[in-house]
Formats: C-alpha cells, structure tokens, sequence
C-alpha cells in the first residue's frame, strides 16, 4: 500500500471509530496516531511537530485556573444571584441565566460552563417548580453560541486562533457581534417556544427571596486570589497583540500565578487537568499531519474550489454550511482539526483572503454543534447529567427545538457574513 | 493470652445475616433496616450467592442527587421540600440501582486481623462471610470486632 493509501486508510478508520463511540474517542486518536508513525507515513519529528502545542497549553492553563477557581463557589454565586434579582419570575430567571451561560461560555471552555451551570439549574428549578428540560436545552444551545464569541470560548475557536495567529481582539470584534445577535435571538425564541412551563410555583418567589448569594462562596481568600488572577489572563489576551505573547504563555502563566497564590499541592490541581481531552487533542493533530504529509489535504482543498468555482462567496458560504452539517453529526473538534490546513491550502491555491474563511469554519463548527445531541463536548455533558436525573433529553425530541434554531443561527451568520465579508 | 485460633471470624460472627434480593425496593430495605436494626444488608440470589451489599450509607447516597454531589455549594440553595419528593420517587426502585456490587468478603475461618484489615483497608463498616462455594454463612460488623478488642484485652 502506498503512504497516500494507507494515510487515508488510518485516518478514515480513525473517524469510523469516533462516531462508532464503542472506544474512547482519545485511545481510538491515539492509537491512529502512533500507527502513522509506526507505519511510516510520518516521522517522530514530523509528528511531533504536527502538534499544536499552543492550543494544548492554553487548554491546559485555563483548565488549571478555572479548576482552582471554581473552588471558591464565585460562578455558583453569580447564578443564584441572578434568579434572586429575577425575584422568582420563571421568565427572568430563564433569560438571566441564559445570558450568564452565554458569557460564562464566551470566557470559559463550554464544557466547564455546563459543568457549572447545570446542577445550579437543578436546584433552581427544584425552587421554581417548573420543569428542568427547557433549561437544560437553553443551556447546550447558549452554551455554544457564547464560545463562538472569543478565541477562547470554544475548543474549535482556540484552534483556529492558534493556526491562523488572529488575536483575541480579532476574534471578539468579527465573532463577538454575530454571536450576540444570535443569542439574543435565541433566547427571545426559546422564550416564546417554552412560555407555558415557565410559570413558577405560586410559593417560589418567597422562597427565593430567602436565597442567600454569598452562601454560595465557600472560600473568600481564594475568590480574590482567583478573580485576580482571572483579570490578569484577560488583560493578557486583551493585549497579546500588542505583547506578542501567545496563548498559551498567558493562559499557563495565569496558571502558576494561581498555584503560587493558592500554595496547595499542585499534584492534585494538575490531575484536575482533563489529560483524556488534552491527548485526543494531541493524537488529532498527529493524524492531520499525516494526511498533510501525503498531500491528501491538498486534494481535498482543491475538490472543494472546483465545487465553488474558487469564488471567494461561494467558498465561505460553502465552508460555513458544510462545517455545520459535518459538526452536527460528529464532534466538532476532529473537524476544525482536519479543516485547518484545508482552509491555508484553499485560500493559498485559490489565492482569496483566508479571514473570512476561518470565520466561516469556526462560525459553523461552533453553531452547527448545536443541532443533535452529540454534536459538541457540551451536548453530551449536559444529557449525561440530565439522564443521570430521569431527565432524558431524547436524541430526536432535543432536535425538534434544535435544528430548527440551529438553521436559524445559520442563517444568521450568513447574512452576517455576507454584509460584513463578502459585498 | 488466648490460643492461636482463638479470634477467628467463625467465632465473632452473626450466623444470620439480614438477607434481600437484588430486586427489592428501596421502601423494603429501608423497613428491613429499621425493623431488624441493622445498617447493613447483604443482596442474595439463588442459593444464597452474594451479590451485593447494601448499608444505609449507599442509600443516604442514593438520596442525594449527583449535580448536588459534584457542587459542594449548592446544597444549601436546595429547595427544602426535595428530600422527601426524592424519597418518593426513588422509594420504588429497585436496590440493584444503588447496592455496592464489588463486594469484600471474608471466609469463617480467616483471622480476624484479616478481616480487619479489609474494613481498614477499603473503608468498609460490615463483611459478609463466606464458604467454600462462596455462599453465605454469616456476617461480621465492627461491632462485632469491637467486641473481640475488647475480649482480647480483657474488659
């Protein structure tokens, strides 16, 4: 078999593993990616410079810090607060906690925003009366729209940042507007579709006005020291153009700031690193540099610009679309993975401005991971937790509500796209 | 000084364990506890072959909902009505849902240092004893090794 073939052959596997499910996704990387060394498409050397260490460390140093963080109870505060300011009102409690997913998500891996805010929304809708779903589904779709909004917001976002070298001001000011239209839009839909389980218990209102906020905060001298260190990494990344530091820097020098404040063991604080996503990560990017080491990236690239007649709308439109069909059905990570060097090579052959392009990919990587269930980290969390429950989301009854949002974030973007990039 | 094999796990153990079947409701299980006093029973099938054990402690996790598990700053927002809809609605299920499945046992002629050693060991509170064919033939708590202490130093 010749490398070509058998690159092909790995990877495809690789693929057909991961949506199969029956193996953990980071073994079925890993495995793949070490046969692409054993088998000679690529080197050591290649290999291990086909990993993108610096979206391992910034995932790894904002784990670290939100890990230490979340200790201190700050984000549950946050949550209950705001549904004492709604007074108990199912509605304002509903758009109040959908807007702080959306920012927590904006500034946080989504995953760890789910982490945070599902069991709040238990105990909040155990308060209210009313029923947990529509929250649940609020939170998944919110979830992804807010971590298109920044380049750290979304595992696919911190890719695309890292390869394409945009700064976290670029991300914030071309993603930022489309992901708040978009989520205002959502919610205000969501409101409408899940109006009549929205009525709170008659009760609910005096018993949330006996909530206390600040119970929430177990650990003072940690919030502080967390906070700081929390506004130390943004004005990091608010000003990395300027510095030239990269992510990765920011993010793991906020995270030994942290451990030094905090003095405690770090063993434990470093185990809290999720180390099975890190290595998938990194077997990822080991499999997409065998295929770009055979050329078969470059063929796909130049596939795409036959289809698209190499027209700079057609090729964005097509890439937003495409990437949303594609992360729909498989997460949403091996994905922008593989796109990355396909967006360079298209923008290259074809020879258009790759800005809009990676827009594109991570607007419908992010968005598109809303429509099924499986379709982004944050989705499987959430219905994990929910089943775990007796509140079973339903892979289809969750696509009901999602799809048709999904479309219409969809569309969206690409009359955002269109009027911003592309007239 | 007492013989060798004087503190076996044959001699301190109960000879009649408080038995259930792995498809018994929790409702039942709570009414065994209370009813026979014990804080711990021990899941059989067939020809009394363990399967399980179940103590107050599992169901006391079983209660507790896990988003409220894995965020320690929540539970005093809870709404204080959920322990009993709770209740209410696990009290039908099945104790094979929340019974402890990796069971420690001890066989009747094992010391009972050995036996010890596992309650230190795993953190445990009861051991079911076992024969040959690893049917039930007894249990052993820490009362019951508390009682030997005190019988080996003579109080």
């Amino acid at each position: 078999m010749t490398t070509f073939a058998l690159a092909i052959a790995i990877f495809a596997v690789v693929y057909v593993f991961i949506i199969w499910e029956k193996v953990h996704r980071t073994v079925v990387a890993l495995a793949g990616a070490t046969l692409m060394i054993t088998l000679g498409v690529l080197h050591q050397e290649q290999a291990i410079e086909g990993i993108d260490f610096n979206t391992l460390g910034l995932l790894i140093g904002l784990m670290v810090v939100v890990g230490i963080a979340k200790h201190s109870g700050v984000f549950q505060f946050v949550a209950i607060w705001a549904t004492k300011v709604a007074k108990g009102n199912a509605i304002m409690v509903y758009a109040l906690l959908a807007v702080i997913t959306a920012v927590f998500s904006a500034f946080l891996d989504n995953v760890t925003t789910v982490l945070l805010m599902v069991p709040v929304i238990f105990v909040i809708a155990n308060q209210l009366n009313v029923h947990v779903k529509p929250f649940l589904v609020g939170t998944i779709l919110i979830s992804n729209i807010g971590g298109a909004a920044t380049l750290i917001g979304d595992p696919p976002n911190i890719m695309i940042g890292s390869a394409s070298g945009l700064s976290f001001n670029s991300f914030l000011w071309n993603l930022g507007p489309v992901a708040v239209i978009t989520g205002f839009v959502t919610i205000g839909i969501l409101l409408l579709w899940y109006k009549k389980d929205l009525i709170s218990h008659k009760d609910a209102a005096e018993e949330i006005a006996k909530l206390n906020p600040k119970d929430a905060i177990t650990d003072w001298p940690l919030l502080s020291k967390s906070l700081a260190v929390l506004g130390i990494i943004m004005i990091g990344f608010f000003t990395h153009s300027a510095t030239g530091l990269e992510g990765a820097t920011i993010a793991l020098a906020g995270a030994s700031l942290l451990l030094l404040f905090t003095l405690n063991d770090p063993e434990h604080h470093l185990q809290e690193v999720e180390w099975t996503t890190i290595f998938f990560f990194s077997g990822l990017f080991v499999l997409v540099a065998g295929l770009e080491e055979v050329g078969a990236i470059h063929i796909l690239a130049e596939k795409l610009l036959e289809m698209t007649g190499g027209d700079l709308t057609a090729t964005t439109i097509a890439l937003l679309w495409g990437s949303a069909v594609f992360s729909a059905a498989v997460d949403n990570i091996p994905f922008v993975a593989t796109m990355i060097p396909l967006v360079q090579d298209v923008s290259e052959i074809a020879r258009i401005p790759i800005e809009p392009l990676w827009w594109a990919l991570a607007l419908g990587a992010d968005f598109g991971g809303n429509a099924t269930l499986i379709g982004a980290s944050a989705n499987v969390i959430v219905n994990g937790m929910a089943e775990k429950e007796g509140q079973k989301l339903g892979f289809l009854s969750y696509m009901k509500t999602a799809v048709p949002l999904t479309i219409l974030s969809l569309i969206i973007a690409t009359i955002y796209m269109y009027l911003r990039y592309l007239v | 000084m007492a013989p060798k094999s004087a503190f076996t796990v044959k001699k301190y153990m109960k000879s009649e364990p408080v038995t259930l079947s792995k498809e018994a409701s929790v409702r039942e299980a709570l009414k065994t506890m209370i009813e026979k006093k014990t804080n711990g029973i021990v899941i059989v099938e067939g020809d009394q072959s363990v399967v399980g054990i179940l103590s107050s402690w599992d169901l006391i996790q079983y209660l507790v909902p896990d988003y409220l598990e894995e965020d320690k700053h929540l539970a005093t927002f809870e709404s204080s009505d959920q322990f009993e809809k709770r209740l209410k609605q696990i009290g039908d299920n099945a104790i094979d849902n929340c019974m402890t499945k990796n069971v420690h046992t001890v066989r009747e002629k094992d010391s009972l240092m050995a036996a010890a050693t596992i309650l230190s060991e795993f953190r445990i509170r009861q051991l079911p004893v076992v024969d040959e064919d690893s049917k039930l033939v007894g249990y052993l708590n820490r009362t019951d090794i508390k009682q030997a202490m005190g019988e080996a130093l003579g109080l």
